[in-house]
């Protein structure tokens, strides 16, 4: 990837910050349904206004920038305080796939629906039985003439009770080494034989779904990429998908901690306690923010998936984990009482920031997977 | 800051030639040798950031950071900040022409413990009070005296200044109780910026040389527990010590960077700002250097343990330097406190 002048840059964030202000970013509601409706709505708006698919194709329905350009944006939209769009499973980790290696009519028939909205796309990678370890997927697929017939059980699989498509990993060959019998196929969510159930968590969303696939045929044409050869597929989207969250989640910290430190100046508290908290979650955010300034280089130079990156989701857990704790910490008592504003800051906002933040070092690949990864292949210790 | 790794790299080359098997024998002896200061003064380490028309090489301070991680890293003792950083930052301080350091005297090292270590007033030119522990007051040929919002040069031979050695815990310093009594100082420079700046380039590469001491720690530990056999294989390949051995070197990456990224504001960044980069990074840098070295000693078993092992003469720099110019808790609430006093930016 090329380096975009620094200028054209800052142009293109005062254009973005500009229409932000202008158009005025959504309130999200609570409720999951509204809430759904509404940041579909929004990513229509985006999506009409030529904000999303920066980085992508024109032919995809992109706007034929570069991954600089897209980051701008998203840190622009979190600064807003606006929502990202519904659709970000698709625009973060799905389209970028299709993008890369689908076929001219698959780029053209699914990235543009996906972009407006008209299509939420989900993700259907990990299974009941795989996890960390994902490449020990079961989901079958047989090919039947020119049919795939899927059979298997996927879960933690975001939106898929709203999605119309969804992007499945499914074992094709058992016969061979796990990860070199594992397929990508793009699912119709609409076809028979497929069943999603809602999973609800313990921060109250009911975002991730189990589904179920018996006996769902799927058009050979919908293979994305080449038979067996889904696992390439996967890691590379997967590493360039996890930087540009670790970005944004960055800058979604950022805000966080901006908001907080606003309430509790608003609750006029004089206290070394909770002087100490502030400054620890500001150094936290600060150790973050200097290891992504790494991230963003690596990005820019479009290195791919390395040990790195390992890293970097490591120190962005610990980052996460320390500034939603350190503030969650501050409600003390009246983290029970979702209405009561402790020290100025809002319970209900802190507690379920804070509840969140214990999955940030689960998905993704835990930090057990991580620390392996560290140990094994960046400081060469044996395997075990 | 890749500009800057050059003179790391000088260092970090010449300390592995010719200073990894003096170490422990040298730091056996205390924390001043002036044979060694000669050495490193004759090398031009101490000119790096002077200015030209001092004699200087005029680099910007900044470049002292990765610099301090290699003599962190390396375990390199003796007066290398005062050597370093205080010709760079008082005008009027010429570089030293021998082996004999300035001193810094000042009773803001710390915020908790004030009151233990000591005060100094100043009534025009003229210093009195006492401050507890000094390093390198007895080696020193000149005192920078930080009193109120000046900062005053001091010839330690002046009459009414008295310097007391003591004895350290710190294998790489001599410590000093210094008094003035009626002293009258040779140069006042009322400045408030300059203490601002003085206390923060400290606290800069005190970060920087605890993430070279965390640094050097995760090095030895790596390198043991690929070796060291129990059960019939490396303890490198059983998961408990090889987690641990990934957290120690991720905290000590992190660290790393935090350090370079707060060096390349920290050049041109006002007051307020160089403080609170500066303060961040000490805080952090003394939290992870304590704990990657607790870790190495641990994942050395009973050989971490003894002065023969690196990681003990790690671990026990790292605890001395954890609380000279702020302890982590101290900075904490030294950060939040100027945080919530801020003028809200957002709405």
């Amino acid at each position: 990837m090329s380096t975009v002048p620094t200028e054209e840059l800052d142009a293109f964030r005062a254009r973005a910050r500009e229409w932000l202000a202008a158009v005025g970013p959504p309130e999200v509601p609570l409720d999951l349904d509204a809430r759904f409706a509404v940041l579909r709505r929004w990513q229509r708006t985006l999506f009409d206004a030529g904000w999303l698919g920066l980085s992508w194709s024109k032919e995809a329905g992109g706007q034929a920038l570069t991954h600089a350009h897209q980051l701008v944006f998203v840190e622009e939209l979190v600064r807003a305080r606006a929502p990202q769009p519904i659709g970000l499973i698709g625009l973060e980790v799905v389209g970028p796939s299709i993008d890369r290696y689908g076929t001219d009519e698959q780029r053209r028939d699914l990235l543009p629906r996906m972009l407006s909205g008209a299509d939420i796309w989900c993700q259907g990678f990990s299974e009941p039985e795989a996890g960390s370890d994902l490449a020990s997927l079961r989901t079958r697929a047989v090919l039947h003439g020119d049919h795939y017939v899927v059979t298997g059980q996927k879960i933690w699989t975001s939106w898929a009770h709203e999605a119309q498509w969804c992007a499945l990993l499914v074992r094709t060959d058992p016969s061979v080494r796990k990860q070199a019998g594992i397929s990508y196929l793009l699912v119709d969510m609409s076809s028979p034989g497929i069943t999603t159930r809602p999973i609800r968590q313990m921060t109250g969303d009911r975002e991730f779904c189990e589904v179920f696939l018996d006996d769902v045929r799927v058009p050979r044409s919908n293979l994305l990429g080449r038979e067996n050869e889904g696992w390439a597929i996967t890691s590379h989207t997967l590493g360039s998908e996890r930087s540009g969250a670790t970005l944004r989640r960055r800058v979604e910290l950022e805000v966080a901690l901006e908001d907080a430190l606003g309430q509790l100046r608003s609750g006029g508290i004089d206290d070394d306690r909770v002087r100490a908290a502030v400054g620890r979650s500001h150094i936290a955010m600060r150790v973050l923010d200097a290891q992504t300034r790494r991230t963003t280089d690596r990005l820019a130079a479009d290195t791919g998936p390395t040990p790195v990156d390992s890293v970097d989701k490591l120190v962005l857990n610990e980052a996460e984990q320390t500034v939603l704790a350190e503030i969650a910490g501050l409600l003390g008592p009246l983290r029970a009482v979702p209405g009561a504003r402790p020290l100025g800051l809002r319970s209900d906002r802190w507690a379920h920031e804070h509840l969140y933040s214990r999955a940030a070092s689960i998905y993704g690949g835990s930090a057990q997977v991580q620390r392996t990864i560290v140990a094994e292949r960046l400081l060469g210790l044996p395997r075990g | 800051m890749a500009d800057h790794d050059e003179y790391g790299a000088a260092v970090d080359d010449y300390l592995g030639r010719s200073y990894a098997e003096r170490r422990h024998e040298l730091l056996e002896r205390g924390g001043w040798d002036p044979a060694l200061a000669s050495e490193f003064a004759d090398l031009g380490w101490y000119s790096l950031a002077v200015p030209e028309e001092q004699g200087g090489l005029g680099v910007p301070l900044a470049a002292l950071g990765p610099v301090f991680l290699q003599y962190g890293r390396h375990l390199v003792r003796g007066p290398m900040l005062e050597h370093s950083a205080l010709p760079a930052l008082v005008p009027g301080l010429a570089p030293a022409t021998g082996a004999r350091p300035p001193a810094l005297v000042d009773p803001g090292v710390t915020d908790l413990w004030a009151d233990d270590l000591g005060t100094i007033t100043r009534r025009g030119p003229r210093l009195d009070g006492t401050v507890e522990a000094v390093r390198f007051a007895a080696q020193a040929d000149r005192l920078v005296v930080v009193a109120g919002a000046a900062v005053c040069l001091v010839d330690p031979a002046t009459r009414g200044v008295s310097i007391e050695p003591l004895a350290g815990a710190d294998p790489g310093v001599e410590f000093a109780r210094v008094e003035f009594d009626d002293v009258e100082a040779g140069t006042v420079l009322q400045d408030e910026d300059m203490v601002v700046r003085l206390r923060s380039w400290a606290r800069l590469l005190l970060a920087c040389e605890l993430s070279g001491l965390a640094r050097g720690s995760v090095e030895r530990t790596v390198e043991h527990v690929a070796r060291r056999e129990q059960f019939g294989r490396p303890i490198g390949s059983f998961q408990a010590v090889k987690h641990l051995v990934a957290d120690m070197h991720t905290r000590s990456t992190a660290l790393e960077n935090l350090c370079l990224a707060a060096l390349g504001d920290a050049d041109t960044a006002p007051p307020t700002e160089l403080d609170l980069l500066a303060c961040t990074a000490k805080a952090h840098a003394s939290d992870v250097a304590v704990r990657v070295c607790e870790d190495a000693i641990q994942l050395h078993g009973g050989m971490g343990f003894t002065t023969e092992s690196d990681v003990s003469w790690f671990y026990r720099r790292a605890l001395a330097l954890r609380g000279w110019y702020g302890d982590p808790t101290e900075l904490q609430v030294r950060l939040g406190a100027t945080l919530l006093d801020r003028i809200e930016e957002h709405a």
